[in-house]
C-alpha cells in the first residue's frame, strides 16, 4: 500500500503515513468544521493497510492542539491500532508535547487508559514548527 | 453624538472587562481569525501557555457549537457550500479570570435535550468530567448531534468553576441560549 501524506492546513493536521515502513505521523493543529470528512478517508486507509500487511506500526503524534471532534477521531486511530497489536503485531505511539501542555499530557491518559497492547509513550516535543520531516519513502 | 454613543459603548465594554465581542454572522474562517487574534492578545498580555490553550480550546468549542446549532442561518442559494450562523461570543477577565460567553439562537424543541446535558455537567466534580470524558470518548456519536456532547464536556473540564447558562424563550418557537465559562 502506498503512502498517505495530506499537507497541514491552517486547521488540518500533517498527516504523513508512510505505510510501506510502517512510520506514521500526524503533527501541526487539528480542528477542522467536520472532522469526519476530514479524518473519515485517513481512517478507512489506516483499517486497510493493518489489515493487509504485518509490519511493525510506529505512531508519532505531535499535535500542537486538536478539538473535541478530533479527539474522537484520534481515538478511533487507536482502537483500530489497539486491535491489531492484540493480535501480536507490535505497535507503538509515541505522543509529543511540551512540557508544560498539562492538557496534552491529560489527553495521553484518556487515550492510553485501555490500551492495553500498544506501547504508548509520552515525549517532549521535537520541533516548536510541528512541520513535516523529509520524505521517507 | 456619533462618537460619544460608541464611547460609551467601549466605555461600558472596558467596565466589563471585555477584551473582545463579536456579535452577528460567524463562520470557520472567521473563527480561524478571531482564534488567532485571541491567541495573539492573550500572548502578547504574557498569559501563561496553559491558560491561553484552555481559553482557546473553550472558544474554538463554544464557536463550533455555535457553528452547528445557531438557528439562525443563512446558505448560499448557488449551491456553495457556505454557510453562515449567527451568534455572539465575548471574552473578557473578571476577577483576573478570563470568561467566556457565547450566545445564539436555538429552537425551543432543542432546548430540553442542551438543558439536561448541561444539568449533568454542572453537577459533575472535576474527577467526574475527566471519567465522563473518557467514557464519551469510546461511544458513538449521537444521533443528529454532530458531536455536541463531546464538545460540552471539553468546555466543563477546561472551566475553573462550573458552568453557568440561561435560555430565553423568543418568538417564533425559538430560544436565546447563553453559556458563560471561567477559566
Amino acid at each position: 500500500m502506498d503512502a498517505l501524506r495530506i499537507d497541514a492546513t491552517r486547521r488540518t493536521p500533517l498527516v504523513d503515513f508512510d505505510f510501506p515502513a510502517g512510520v506514521l505521523r500526524l503533527a501541526g493543529e487539528s480542528y477542522p468544521d467536520d472532522s469526519a470528512s476530514f479524518f473519515g478517508p485517513v481512517l478507512t486507509a489506516l483499517r486497510e493497510w493493518l489489515a493487509a500487511s504485518d509490519v511493525p506500526v510506529r505512531l508519532d503524534v505531535e499535535l500542537v492542539y486538536f478539538n473535541s471532534s478530533s479527539a474522537k477521531a484520534l481515538m478511533n486511530m487507536f482502537q483500530a491500532l489497539e486491535t491489531a497489536a492484540a493480535g501480536g503485531r507490535p505497535v507503538r505511539v509515541i505522543w509529543r508535547c511540551d512540557e508544560d501542555d498539562d492538557a496534552m499530557r491529560e489527553f495521553a491518559e484518556d487515550f492510553s487508559e485501555d490500551l492495553d497492547h500498544v506501547e504508548f509513550t509520552v515525549a517532549e516535543r521535537l520541533d516548536a514548527a510541528g512541520s513535516g520531516r523529509d520524505d521517507a519513502a | 453624538m456619533l462618537a460619544q454613543r460608541y464611547a460609551a459603548f467601549k466605555q461600558d465594554l472596558d467596565a466589563k472587562g471585555i477584551i473582545f465581542s463579536f456579535s452577528g454572522y460567524v463562520s470557520e474562517g472567521i473563527l480561524y481569525s478571531l482564534g488567532e487574534a485571541l491567541r495573539e492578545k492573550m500572548t502578547l498580555e504574557e498569559a501563561d501557555g496553559p491558560t491561553v490553550r484552555r481559553v482557546f480550546s473553550v472558544f474554538v468549542e463554544q464557536m463550533q457549537n455555535i457553528i452547528r446549532y445557531s438557528a439562525e442561518k443563512i446558505t448560499a442559494g448557488d449551491g456553495r457550500s457556505i454557510e453562515l450562523s449567527a451568534g455572539m461570543v465575548t471574552i473578557g477577565m473578571e476577577d483576573k479570570t478570563f470568561f467566556i460567553v457565547c450566545a445564539n439562537t436555538l429552537r425551543s424543541d432543542d432546548v430540553p435535550v442542551l438543558k439536561e446535558r448541561l444539568d449533568f455537567l454542572q453537577g459533575l466534580d472535576k474527577d467526574a468530567i475527566k471519567a465522563y470524558y473518557r467514557e464519551q470518548l469510546r461511544e458513538a456519536p449521537d444521533e443528529g448531534s454532530r458531536g455536541a456532547t463531546i464538545g460540552l464536556i471539553e468546555i466543563a473540564r477546561r472551566a475553573s468553576a462550573p458552568i453557568e447558562y440561561d435560555f430565553a424563550p423568543l418568538d417564533d418557537g425559538k430560544s436565546f441560549f447563553c453559556l458563560k465559562v471561567r477559566i
